[in-house]
């Protein structure tokens, strides 16, 4: 089986930049595609605008995503994988600055698989990608293609 | 007797007038002479309806003075309001009684008129007034609680922002740290371990004012809890937590009270961490928790043994982000008893400390009632 890739919508370059390091650090040979607003991943993954063409139902074993998005809020790409028969079944994970509890509420009633806060200090955050590495990509069984 | 009856009619502030039987006058004071702008000569004798070119004959007077009077014997404020030619609407309170002949057992009717028309426009004004009052008060009621909760809002999103590029600055400096120390001399590494430690502690800073804010939006409810088991679990975290020290806790059995439970373990969370971290340098830590009365209300007590604090700087206590210590005595942020006395004011109780440097400090709190919120 070809490794699937790990999709990641972040729109902050550090915030991008570290999560790629600290899965580099977690030895992941999963490539990491990573989509900088919520439109972009809505085309990414419906196979739209700048992503026309590409294969959909090639998914991702994971996405991860932020709330606070440019555009296409993180809530609301979660509400169109969940609505799409292609995606309703996609692992999300979102993976935020926010710990707004009305957030976390909300982002489960619209289907997340998992909710991490990201910590501020980078080897509590690396140690986090690490465990969401062993669990998603290793220890979880995915829905079947 | 006459004079005096006379002279006690003439010395009354208010109108006052004496009817016979048929109602005519048969003697008013001067007061009502100058009320009703008429002369003594061209009144008495009159029948009392004729005054005013009849302006009187109203109907509520005659029910008064030809049944109620004759047959109750008395009337107490009795109220007329009728617009009057000339002098406009007045309202009067009529006091009235019948006075028995002794000598030939015919009545007459001894008739107090009051004008309360002045009173009464006041009063009406006054509530009035009052209500305005009530309507600008809830207007601004309703701005402060807006203004507050943009506040709240604006102190959310400010340390949520805060964070990411903060975790920037911790994440490439550890990464700095960890890949490139060979390159780096002594000082440069020092530098880099400065940079992390403090971007730890504004992480802190921020997550504990995340909690402030979140502290005065949570909605509140109340229910009756049991304050002693709440005590016991958060000094058996702290037990569990660091177990090499010796801290001997005495928390007294049966304390209940009215309160919100996430708010209240917040506070008994946040005073007992506090009493923990400052008998640290104790060998014989001492933590109590228990109920003194204060004016007949219950009010809730954290005491320790330690390091205590200087009575003179008691009002800085509990602003967010006042240190009483040095972080290198006892690190904090300064933003825990902030927390405590948000969460007491919400619950309309008082929170106030007592402290001896060296011997120890005492956080006294009550909860107030739910009539009052």
């Amino acid at each position: 089986m070809s490794k699937k890739i790990i999709l990641l919508v972040e729109d902050n370059q550090d915030d991008e930049e570290l999560t790629v390091l600290a899965f580099q650090q977690g030895n992941v040979a999963n490539e990491v595609v990573v989509v900088r607003d919520g439109a972009e991943a809505i085309e990414y993954l419906f196979g739209t605008g700048r992503y026309e063409g590409r294969d959909v139902s090639d998914l991702p074993q994971i996405t991860l995503l932020d709330l606070k998005l440019p555009k296409i809020s993180g809530l609301e790409v979660l509400r169109r994988i969940r609505e799409d028969k292609r995606t309703r079944r996609l692992p999300v994970i979102v993976l935020t600055s926010s710990r707004e509890e009305q957030d976390v509420i909300e982002s489960y009633n619209l289907g997340a698989n998992s909710y991490v806060r990201k910590p501020v200090d980078f080897v509590q955050f690396a140690e986090a990608i690490r465990q969401l590495q062993l669990y998603w990509l290793v220890l979880n069984e995915g829905p079947p293609v | 007797l006459r004079d005096y009856a006379e002279s006690i009619v003439k010395t009354v502030r208010h109108p006052l007038v004496i009817l016979n039987a048929d109602l005519q006058i048969e003697v008013a004071n001067p007061q009502f002479y100058r009320t009703f702008q008429v002369e003594p000569a061209a009144t008495e004798g009159c029948r009392f309806y004729d005054l005013w070119n009849g302006q009187w004959s109203l109907p509520a007077l005659q029910l008064l003075l030809e049944e109620i009077i004759p047959s109750d014997g008395f009337v107490e404020d009795f109220l007329v309001e009728n617009d009057f030619a000339g002098i406009g609407v007045r309202i009067f309170l009529l006091n009235a009684r019948r006075v028995e002949r002794a000598e030939d057992h015919s009545f007459i009717i001894v008739l107090a008129i009051e004008d309360v028309t002045d009173r009464r426009h006041a009063a009406e004004a006054i509530q009035q007034l009052n209500e305005d009052l009530e309507i600008r008060v809830q207007e601004r009621t309703a701005q402060l609680a807006a203004s507050a909760k943009e506040l709240e809002a604006f102190c959310y999103s400010v340390s949520h922002d805060l964070r990411t590029p903060l975790r920037a600055i911790s994440g490439f400096s550890q990464e700095l740290l960890r890949k490139y120390t060979p390159i780096l001399d002594d000082t440069g590494v020092h530098y880099l371990k400065r940079v992390c430690s403090a971007s730890q502690r504004m992480a802190q800073l921020i997550d504990d004012l995340l909690q402030l804010s979140r502290i005065g939006r949570a909605d509140m409810r109340r229910v009756t809890l049991n304050l002693t088991a709440m005590a016991h679990e958060v000094g058996d975290a702290l037990l569990q937590r660091d177990p090499q020290r010796t801290v001997t806790f005495k928390i007294e059995e049966g304390l209940t009270g009215q309160g919100d439970p996430n708010l209240l373990q917040l506070v008994l969370e946040n005073l007992f961490e506090n009493a923990w971290k400052f008998t640290g340098k104790k060998p014989e830590a001492i933590i109590e928790f228990g109920e003194a009365d204060r004016d007949g209300c219950p009010a809730y007590f954290v005491r320790d043994n330690g390091a205590g604090f200087d009575m003179e700087y008691v009002g800085k206590l509990f602003g967010a982000f006042q240190r009483l210590h040095s972080d290198r005595d006892f690190p904090g942020t300064g933003i825990g008893l902030a927390n405590v006395q948000r969460i007491i004011h919400r619950h309309r109780g008082t929170v106030w400390a007592e402290g001896v440097v060296g011997e120890g400090a005492t956080f006294h709190f009550t909860l107030g009632s739910e009539e009052k919120e």
